[in-house]
């Protein structure tokens, strides 16, 4: 049995299904990530673990026990929101103390454990302050504070990163998962930004519509995204329509038409059959416009359409036939300068290709 | 930084502020009077009717009554509105916005008739309050709530609630997460608000008109009927009070709270 179980939760606001029917299971220790567009049902998800919303029908368990009808204090999961919800009529310290002064801890213990939670997260010394006082890192780090000093079982987290400035939002990424590693809590993790979830989650389960999509390492849903709608929203991806001539286990054969046959990967939980229409998705890295020895490489005739300097890369958009492609490629002093017009060959290695359905 | 402000606007700004503070100034002088009779501009200025008003049995025990009155509606009306603010923002039910507007509606109800249906009901119904303090004193809510209502709920618009989920999931009960965390924050309405209902009891006129007994009446209806009679400057020296006691407890309410900030917030 899992740590934290959600077995056919939905949750419906009149006639609208917020979440449908949603099966997750989660290990201990694990960093979780619910990733989706807005409005995917993932932070109804979160506010039903934290006991702010009923779900509709189903069950929630924690460690085996059912949970589903207790009320958010007697739940012992933490919570830092999107907008850090720190008292602003008490001081940092008072906002760290809450959780304890609740739990009628003595007020030495208290201190104590507030100095060392304000020392965790870097903050020694600011206990006197208010937030207007805090920049927004600052504020996030007493939320988090203020949650993990009352030593959760699980820590939520709600977009966390969504109100700050990019390069503190860098920061923060490492930092958040820096302290998850260090006291190995259970976390879940909201967001919409897929390069958050990468880089961050052990497992990432992407939602849409109140469904869950799929659920897989980082690893496995950047490469072997389950539907068109993860590959796109998940890193940038070139989505060729194909059709199945032959399948072999996890490998099959798609016709790109033009008469052009090539091999390329499916995943096992897809069940293709000759004849099918599918996709297939080759990451904008992944492809390679100067000449190749490999002849069993595919090859695609096209004809750049536009460059564009970005830096650590080049993006090329490539017509070839009735494709169109985005091509990343590393800006290196020995690969050549290609610009609008030029004639070029795309191809790639068979298994960077993958069938999506 | 100093704005500069057109000098069309300052001209109309000062006619506005003219228009509605000359009528008080001149009651205030006319409090201030030597004469005989209520007139204007003052014959001569003197205590005289302010001490006529300190020494007069009738609106010494008006004075009072109000007071009393206004602070009893006090209490009542910050209790029912903040609790009635606090459920139309937590609920969601069709029909919200109706019950809103009906509860703000004995302001916009000319205070005539809310006074003379107050009046024929506590008549029909046969409860013997219609000429008590107590029949008074539900007129007085009843018009007193609705400004609370809106402070109140003004502040709530902006507090968010994530403040008070934030504090259930850090183990707080309901009622404790309510009392230690949104309270402290929609504090300044509340007191606003309670301030507000204040005022507005202490200055009531046509609720209480139909509302109140002769031995017991506020003090605009005493006011009110001391000069249907005779034209007599202690009437203005009460006024004098009236506004007085008003003014204070709006520079109270300025000190406590920031209403500029409150109405910001909207």
């Amino acid at each position: 049995m899992s740590f934290v179980e959600f077995q056919g939760v939905s949750k419906s606001f009149g006639d609208t299904i917020a979440v449908e029917k949603l099966n997750i299971a989660i290990e201990k220790g694990e960093f979780f990530s619910l990733l989706g567009p807005s409005g995917c049902g993932k932070s109804t998800t979160l506010r039903m673990l934290a006991g702010f919303l009923p779900p509709s029908t189903g069950r929630i368990s924690v460690h085996g026990r059912d949970i589903t009808r207790l009320p958010p204090e007697a739940r012992g999961i933490g919570i830092v929101f999107q907008n850090y919800a720190i008292f602003p009529h008490m001081n940092v310290f008072d906002n760290i103390a809450f959780g304890l002064v609740e739990r009628g801890e003595q007020k030495t213990e208290i201190a104590r454990k507030v100095d060392a939670a304000l020392e965790q997260v870097g903050l020694s010394g600011y206990g006197g302050r208010f937030e207007r006082e805090l920049s927004g890192g600052q504020k996030q780090r007493v939320a988090l504070a203020r949650v993990l000093v009352i030593e959760p079982e699980i820590l939520l987290l709600d977009e966390p990163l969504s109100a700050l400035d990019k390069k503190m939002r860098e920061e923060m990424k490492f930092w958040i998962k820096d302290i998850q590693n260090s006291i190995g809590i259970t976390t879940i993790y909201v967001t919409h930004d897929q390069s958050e979830a990468l880089t961050m989650s052990d497992r990432i389960a992407v939602m849409s519509n109140g469904r869950l999509l799929q659920v897989g390492s980082p690893r496995e849903i950047y490469e072997q995204p389950s539907s068109r709608f993860i590959a796109e929203f998940i890193g940038e991806s070139n989505l060729l329509d194909v059709r199945v001539t032959s399948v072999n286990g996890v490998s099959c054969e798609v016709d790109l038409g033009g008469s052009l046959t090539v091999p390329a990967r499916c995943s096992k939980q897809v069940k293709l059959s000759p004849d099918e229409r599918v996709s297939l998705l080759l990451r904008p890295e992944m492809l390679r416009l100067a000449p190749m020895d490999a002849q069993e490489a595919p090859r695609l005739k096209g004809r750049i359409a536009d460059s564009v300097y970005q830096g650590a890369l080049r993006r090329y958009r490539v017509i070839a036939g009735e494709h169109d492609f985005v091509v990343e490629v590393p800006n290196r002093p020995e690969l050549a300068q290609l610009s609008s017009g030029d004639q070029v060959d795309v191809f790639w290695s068979t298994e960077s290709g993958v069938v999506v359905p | 930084m100093e704005r500069k402000i057109p000098l069309p606007l300052l001209v109309l700004a000062v006619l506005g502020f003219a228009y509605m503070l000359l009528p008080i100034l001149i009651v205030v002088l006319a409090g201030l009077t030597s004469g005989e009779f209520l007139t204007f501009p003052p014959e001569g200025l003197s205590l005289r009717w302010v001490i006529a008003f300190l020494q007069s049995e009738k609106y010494l025990s008006a004075f009072f009554f109000s007071f009393r009155l206004a602070l009893m509606t006090m209490v009542v009306s910050t209790i029912l509105g903040t609790a009635a603010a606090l459920f139309l923002s937590r609920s969601r039910f069709v029909g919200r916005g109706a019950m809103r507007a009906f509860f703000l509606s004995p302001v916009v109800l000319p205070g005539v008739v809310v006074g003379f249906a107050l009046y024929a009901f506590y008549i029909s119904a046969g409860m013997g309050i219609s000429r008590t303090i107590w029949g008074l004193w539900i007129g007085h809510i009843l018009y007193s709530t609705p400004y609370v209502i809106g402070t109140v709920g003004a502040a709530l618009a902006t507090y968010d609630v994530s403040l008070e989920e934030a504090a259930r999931s850090l183990g707080a009960s309901p009622w404790r997460a309510f009392r230690k965390v949104t309270l402290p924050n929609i504090a300044q309405g509340i007191q606003a608000g309670s301030i507000f209902a204040f005022i507005v009891s202490f200055g009531q006129f046509e609720v209480s008109l139909f509302l109140s007994a002769p031995n017991s009446e506020p003090l605009p209806i005493a006011m009110y009927n001391s000069l249907r009679y005779k034209f007599d400057p202690s009437a203005a020296a009460a006024g004098i009070f009236a506004i007085t006691l008003v003014t204070a407890s709006v520079l109270l309410t300025n000190r406590l709270v920031n209403i500029r900030r409150l109405l910001d917030r909207q």
